[in-house]
Order: C-alpha cells, then structure tokens, then sequence
C-alpha cells in the first residue's frame, strides 16, 4: 500500500515537471515573442509582428493554407464517400479488388508518397506524358503548385475514410434499408435518407481530420512547392534577423495562429460530438446486402468511375513498384525498360563510369548504392527507426500508467487533471510545438539542469520528446477505450484470489489490454518513422530521419557522378515504406487481434501438422514402437 | 462462522446499508435475496472487502477482518459474470491463485486436477482458452478457481442469471450437492425466490438496504414477517375490505392469501369462507394452471395441479374456500 503511494505521488510529481518543462514554458516563450519584438529604433512595440501580418507576405500563407484546407475537405470527402459508397453500398463487380487498391494509400503515406507522386506526375513524369499522349488538351505543367497539392493529399487523405467510415456503414441495421424500400424509397433516396444521417457523425470528424491535414499541410506543399503556413514557419525558424525582419517572432505567430484554428475545430468537433443522436437504436442488427442499382445507365457510370479511381490509386503503387526494380538509365528516361531490371536501388553498390566535359574517363567508385547500402539512408533509417520507437514506446508506457491511474480514481479531480494534461497537446498543432521546443531549448536552462538540448545530439533527446507528446492524445484515447472494455471484475477477482494491486494489473488486465496497446505502438511506430514536419522543423543534422534523407536525396542527383541511382533510391524507399506498413498492419490487424482461443486454435493445428510432417519423415517410428 | 455487526454502507450521500446485522453459521448455505438495487451484492462485497464500510464490523470464525485487504481474506467469490482471466487458459485461471500462495508446481497440478473433478469438469478442458467454453462449463471453472485455494467461506453473486433456464435448474442442485460435499460456508445472492427456496438452508431477504426477515425457506414463505416479503417471495392475493369484513378479520391490517392455499370446490366446507365465482381467464404453465375468479368481492388467483381433473374453461362457475388459519397479516 505505502509502495503504491510512493509510486504514484512519483508519477505526479514527475507528470508535473515534464507538462511544465516540455509544454508550459516553451510555449510561454513562443507567446512572448511575439510581444516583445522591437522596432527600428530599439524600443519594444507589441504590435509589429500583427503590422506586418496586414502589410507582409505573411496573411497570404495564411489564406493558402486556408484554401487548401477548404479544398482538401471537399475533394477528400466527394473521393472518400464514393469509394465507400461503391464499395460497401452499391453492388459494383470486383468491389474486393478496388477496396484493396482504394486502401493503398495507407501504406505508403507522407514523403514516400508525395515524392512518387512527382516522379510520376511530374511534367516530364510517366504519367504526365502518357495523358498528354492521350489527352492531348492536358497542360504538361498541371502538376505544379496548388493542382499538385490538392491532387497528392485528396488521395493520400482517404485512408481514414476507407477505414472509419466504412465502419461506420457496415454497422448500419440492414432492416432499416428494407424498411425504407419497403415504403417505396428507391435506392438512391434509401441512400440520403436512412443511410447517410448514420454516416453524418464520423463524416464531421473525418470533415474536421482532413480540415487539419489542409492547413498543417507540410511535407506535401514542401516538396511540392506551395507557399502554405508550415513550410513557411519552418523557413522562418531557420532564418536570421540579418536577412528579414524579425523571422522567429513572425514563425511565432504564424503557429499560433494555427494553432487557433485547430482549437475552433475542436471545439465545433466536441459540440457535434456531443449532440451525436443518430446513433443505432437496433439490438438484433442484420448485415447490410448491397443495392443493385436498377438504371443501367447509372450503373455503367457507377462502373466507370469505380474503375477510374482504382486506375488512379494503383498506377503510382504499381509504377513505384516497377521503377525501384529498374535501372538509372530506365529511370532516367523516366520510360519502363523490360530488359534493365536491377536489385542495385534496394541492395549492393557498383561503380559509375563517365565521360567527363573534357573527354577523360571518369570512374566514382561506389556512386550506384542500393537504399540499404547507402550510408545516408541507412543512417536514416536507423535514426528514425530508433527515435520512433522509443517514442512509442514512451508513449504507449506513460499513457497506460495514466490509464490505470485514471481508472482507479475515476470522477475524481486528480483524474481529470492527469487526463487533461495528456490530452493537452491535442489542442495544438505540432509544428508549434516543435518551434516552439527548438527555440526555448536552444539555451542553456536551468530547467534541464542547465542543458541545451538542441546542441549537437541533445536534439535528438528533444525529437524523442517532442514525438513522444505529441503522440499522446491519440495514445490515451485509443489505450483508454480498452481500458474501459475491461470487465471491473477482472481486478476484483484476482484481487480475492490473493493478488496485489500491482500483480493483478501486470497478470491479469496488461494481457487483456495488450492487443491494443502493440497496436497503438505499432500505428505510432509507422507514423513517426515517415514523419517529416516535425524532423524537419528542428532540421539539425545530428536528427536526421529517413523522411528528410528521402526528401534530399534527389537533390544532388548524377551531379558529377555522385548519387547516380538517386531517384531509383527514393523509388525503392517508397516501397520499403510499404512492406513495412503491410507488414505492421497485418502483424497489428492480424496476429495482434487474434484472442487465446484463436491463438491456441491455430497452435494445435501447427502441432498436428507439425506431427504429421515428422511422422512422414519418419522421425516418429520410435514412439509407436 | 460469519458475523456482520451493525454494517452501514454509504456511496457518497446515498446510504446503500442500513445497519445490517447477521450471523452464518458454519457449512450453511445462506442466502441474500432481494429485488435490484436492494444492498444484497453491497452486502456481500463489503464481506469480500471490495467495500468499504462507513460503520460495522465484519467478524470471521471470532476474527475481526474489517480493516483486512481483499487479497489477504481467503474468502472465496464466484462473480456474476464468472470475471475468468480472458488471457489464461482453464488450468491458468484455475491455477491463479495456488501461484500466487507459491506452492510448489506438482502441489497445483494435483491441487487443480482434484478441484476439476469435484465440479465434474474433464481433463480435456484444461488446456482450453475460457471463452471456448459453454455458460455452464465457465461457470464451473469459476467455482472451481474460487474453490481450489481452499478458503474458508465462499461468496456467490447471483452466480446462474447468464445461464439459461433448464441448465439454471441443473446446476443450482449441483451447487447444493458440492457445497454439501465440501461442507463450505457459502453465502449465495440471488433475486429469483424459486431458486432462494430450492437452495438455501436460510434465508435474508433485503429491501432497500435492510434486512426485512432472517429464516428457513419454510419461515419465509409461509411466515413472511413482513408484508414486502410475503409480496416478493412467491404470489399472493391481496385480500379486499368486503372480504375482511365477511371473515371478520382486523380491518387495520393488510391480510394476503396465497394462490395454492384457495381450495376450489371444496367438499368439506368448514370453517371456509365460501365464495362463488367464474373463471375469468387463465395462464398455463404446464404442471399447473393459473386461474383468475372473479368473485362478487374481488378477483382471486388460484392454482391448481394440471392433472386432468380440474381443468376449467373460461366462464365456468365454480366455488373457492378461504380458511382463516391460511391468512397473514400485517
């Protein structure tokens, strides 16, 4: 019992000192910045930075963010509901095979993605000259700036739909379809009327998901070149005061007025959520069976559109596939070359050979590396790997302990303290977060016993903190669901049956709990390991992950030789991305899902087999004797 | 032997236990019955320690456990919902708690083994995750995970309402043929008086956190103390003030019959109160049939054995006799 106090007045006292240190003081740092810029003649004027944010560049990045988010939200839910539609809806021949490609994006999110998405797309790109072959009205240069933007994010940002909102649909009481047919609603109207109000509450949280994905846009417009808030944020960050005019206190502002528009989202997201009245009445549920629709016409357009969107979601999947499997000069020509297939984009190394501009020979040793032969992606790798997964892990063991905690006083004040102070970061987009560390720590603090943890490689103590916070919110509302799916008496019993506290937590509710909690590690684990705004914000080199290694890599491409095979490399490090997301979402989805029962299930089977095989061997001779 | 003395429990302002007080003898089967919310299972887990308590104590074989932690009491539970380790196999969940007492691993293997078989479950089952088990079979390995480290007294709260009716039945005598093989102190919550009656050696009937009357099934059902309980265990007929008055009974009382002691058309007439009536409708239940007569005074329920002779169709006249020994009043 002391032990257990001990132990807990420890976390608090700890929970106090990290939510001050890595939340409280630098932000009040970031917020002070603002007021405190001086002008030209010395003397402090509060409103400076808002001058220039009328007069400057500065309400132009805000507006772009803010068209892009608008335009995102519509394209992203017109694709989302469709595919859901004509997947789980409508009666649409091989929905199987388009809801996989529909899927895909989930694999190979973030840098991967847009940087495939330009090697194809671009204006000498595969695609962009097959479509113009085809369509000749095409402009080669529509993938530039906002068309670019949009088109890459719409596609990448359906994951979430395929995911939610399809489950959202598959929970819907077949009977109240029936119903509505049964009262001589058509499919269509059956659809707007009874179907979609089910879909309304997670159709405004994915609304408000996508809302936030257009305005803190960054690795996208980054790559791609549009002037939206984040890129412009991390620019300024990285700037001087020699250069422009009070860089960091205009970064400063520009985050918090991010920030501001996230907390209005949420704010509009909690009242929704908390009105939610169309939820399911029904207790005996019946499977959906999918509308056949009866005009031929619609249907063949229903068709049609299907199959033009798995066109479009499989191409860059299939093409990246293709391209990292060929050689430079395929990929240079940007054309599929069926006799220069190579493995030297994933493994081993060769030498280049070149005619220089003075007619000499020249060979660079090592300048063909394939993507874990290359010293710059395999450091990459290795730093995001190791950063994201102490971060998960971080995440995963402080919210579980939160967790419990906030179990066991449930309704009580220091329970929603330690929860709210957990859900805090929710409130604020990372990149303030990130800013808002790399300028505060960039000192020595009394706070951090005198350190500066954006120093050499204290930045990457920094990372792992600031992937570690902002990975929280999701960490407790995932971790905190499955706590209350435990049944209450589970503690109590084993409690009665001569447990400690301790003990019953760690035998008998950790095993229930722990499916999810691998799970929230893995889904944290993949999402940190492709992050790249908030490595890029803190852009030290003694941090930098696979995402930024990626995003360079073609910068210095064939340049004298050097990093010949560099876009074949950025191929091969998109498909690296997407076996292994396959590969965690099937662990997590698959293997981590399974319940005792289905894990013994298939143990006996194995054994059986296993037996089976021995005995056909022959290894099984002596014990029948 | 268990004894409550002067227990009061409250949940923040709401008192959930009024000064209970009550002694289990040793090896009986004492039951908590009661409708929902009446303080039965609060009873119970305050004697588990789930509870703590605002006043009272809790006194077991002449130690006083109130102050002890749940883990060191060695009293037994079977949860309502069984609350079987989902991670752990049969012979795990079962095993939990000799592990626990660190006995040996040869000691929890035959301990486990001769637990198995008392609640007549196979060997074959051990190796099984929980939830391959039917109702019936998980109930019994929650009997036999509470049972096998040996505790002096066992707590079951309402340990056969997930199961269905028929396997109810066949279980509930099983639960009454171990406890008497074993000779353990149980004390059984349950709202269902059949099953109280059928169980129970005595019987506490609660209703809003008091305890209303202490006694056998006998004493229950046939001297209910207390008009809540003489309403809640078994059916009843409330009698009305003409018919009080004609049985010259006390007429600032409540008095109550019950259905199986109404003779219909009885040959003997003596000392009855003879009413003519007619069938008004009837409920079937198989092995009896529920009657409701309409009498000039009141409407009354009787029932009567389905055994081919007195069977009534709706409308047909016939006479009820009411003795006065029959009535309880309050």
């Amino acid at each position: 019992m002391k032990l257990n106090r001990i132990f807990s007045i420890f976390c608090f006292v700890l929970l106090g000192y990290l939510f001050l240190g890595f939340m409280v003081l630098p932000l009040f740092n970031t917020l002070s910045q603002v007021f405190t810029v001086k002008n030209a003649a010395g003397e402090t004027d509060i409103f400076m930075v808002f001058k220039f944010l009328y007069e400057g560049t500065m309400s132009g990045f805000i507006f772009n963010s803010l068209k892009l988010a608008v335009a995102l939200v519509l394209c992203v839910n017109v694709v989302g509901v469709s595919i859901v539609l004509l997947t789980e809806y409508f009666d649409i021949k091989g929905a199987p095979i388009l809801r996989l490609a529909y899927m895909t994006p989930m694999i190979y999110s973030g840098v991967a993605l847009v940087a495939g998405f330009q090697f194809l797309y671009n204006s000498d790109g595969i695609m962009t000259t097959w479509l113009c072959k085809v369509f000749p009205f095409i402009d080669s240069q529509w993938f530039t700036g906002f068309n670019a933007v949009l088109f890459t994010l719409t596609f990448a940002s359906t994951g979430n739909h395929s995911l939610f909102l399809r489950n959202a649909i598959r929970t819907i009481d077949y009977s109240t379809i029936e119903a509505a047919r049964n009262m001589g609603a058509g499919p269509f109207k059956t659809l707007l009327k009874v179907v979609f109000p089910t879909m309304v509450p997670t159709l405004i949280s994915l609304t408000v998901i996508c809302f936030t994905t257009g305005l803190c846009a960054m690795s996208t417009p980054t790559l791609l070149g549009y002037d939206s808030i984040n890129p412009e944020i991390v620019r300024l960050a990285g700037s001087s005061s020699v250069d422009e005019a009070f860089p960091q206190a205009r970064a400063a502002l520009l985050s918090i007025i991010l920030a501001m528009f996230t907390i209005i989202q949420l704010v509009i997201l909690t009242i929704y959520e908390k009105k939610g009245k169309y939820l399911s009445v029904s207790k005996t549920k019946t499977k959906l069976i999918k509308q056949k629709i009866s005009n031929k016409f619609v249907n063949i357009a229903a068709h049609l559109y299907a199959y033009v969107l798995f066109i479009i979601y499989m191409t860059p999947v299939i093409m990246l596939i293709i391209f990292s499997l060929q050689n430079y000069k395929a990929i240079e020509a940007k054309t599929i070359n069926f006799s220069a297939w190579t493995l030297s984009n994933f493994v081993g190394k060769s030498d280049f050979e070149f005619l220089t501009n003075r007619g000499k020979t020249v060979i660079r040793e090592g300048a063909i590396s394939g993507l874990f032969a290359n010293p710059d992606t395999i450091s990459g790798i290795r730093m995001s790997f190791i950063l994201s997964a102490i971060a998960a892990a971080l995440a995963c063991v402080i919210v579980v302990i939160a967790c419990e905690y906030i179990f066991k006083n449930k309704n009580k004040k220091r329970a929603i303290i330690v929860e709210s102070c957990l859900m805090f970061p929710w409130l604020l987009p990372t990149i303030l977060i990130c800013y808002s560390y790399r300028i505060f720590f960039n000192d020595n603090i009394w706070y951090v016993f005198g350190q500066n943890l954006y120093y050499k490689e204290n930045v990457r103590l920094l990372i792992i903190m600031a992937y570690t916070v902002i990975k929280l919110p999701y960490a407790i509302r995932m971790i905190k669901a499955s706590f209350y799916s435990i049944d209450e008496e589970l503690e109590n019993a084993a409690r009665n049956l001569g447990a400690s506290s301790i003990y019953a937590f760690i035998k008998v509710k950790l095993p229930v709990i722990m499916p999810n909690v691998w799970a929230v590690f893995a889904l944290t684990f993949l999402a940190l390991f492709s992050e790249y705004g908030m490595a890029a914000t803190f852009h030290s080199s003694y941090g930098k992950t696979y995402s930024m290694v990626v995003k360079d890599m073609t910068v210095e491409a064939g340049r004298g030789g050097y990093n010949v095979n560099a876009v074949g490399r950025q191929c091969a490090s998109t498909v690296f991305k997407m076996i292994l997301s396959s590969i965690i979402l099937l662990l997590v989805y698959g293997l981590g899902s399974m319940d005792l029962r289905e894990k013994l299930y298939y143990k006996r089977i194995y054994k059986t087999k296993l037996k089976s095989m021995l005995k056909f061997i022959g290894f099984d001779k002596g014990k029948e004797k | 032997m268990i004894e409550l003395e002067n227990i009061t429990v409250k949940f923040n302002d709401f008192e959930a236990l009024h000064n209970i007080s009550l002694t289990v003898k040793d090896g009986e089967f004492f039951t908590f019955l009661g409708p929902s919310g009446c303080g039965k299972s609060t009873t119970l887990r305050t004697i588990t320690g789930f509870i703590p308590l605002c006043n009272g104590r809790i006194i077991v074989n002449g130690n006083d456990i109130t102050n002890v932690p749940i883990e060191k009491r060695n009293i037994g539970i079977v949860f309502q919902s069984y609350a079987l380790f989902p991670s752990m196999t049969v012979y795990d969940n079962i095993a939990f708690g000799l592990e626990i007492r660190k006995l040996p691993k040869d000691e929890i293997k035959s301990k486990v083994l001769e637990i198995v078989k008392k609640v007549d479950l196979s060997e074959m089952h051990l190796s099984r995750a929980v939830t391959e088990l039917s109702g019936g079979q998980q109930q019994r390995v929650a009997i036999a995970r509470a049972l096998v480290t040996s505790p002096s007294i066992i707590c079951m709260d309402e340990p056969l309402s997930n199961l269905d009716a028929k396997l109810r039945v066949g279980l509930r005598n099983e639960l009454k043929r171990m406890q008497r093989e074993i000779g353990i102190t149980t004390i059984y919550v349950t709202h269902e008086q059949d099953e109280a009656l059928t169980i129970s050696d005595r019987i506490a009937v609660f209703n809003k956190g008091n305890i209303e009357q202490i006694g056998t099934p006998n004493e229950i059902y046939n001297k209910s103390k207390t008009e809540f309980v003489c309403n809640f265990v078994g059916d009843i007929n409330k009698l009305n003030e003409k018919i009080i008055d004609l049985m010259q009974l006390d007429k600032t009382k409540q008095h109550y019959v019950r259905l199986e002691r109404i003779q219909v058309n009885p040959a003997n007439k003596d000392n009855l109160l003879v009413l003519k009536g007619k069938v008004k409708s009837s409920e079937y239940y198989g092995f009896y049939i529920k009657y409701y007569i309409e009498t000039p005074h009141q409407t009354i329920k009787v029932i009567e054995k389905n055994d081919g002779i007195n069977l009534f169709t709706n409308g047909s006249d016939l006479t009820i006799g009411i003795a006065k020994e029959d009535i309880m009043s309050y």
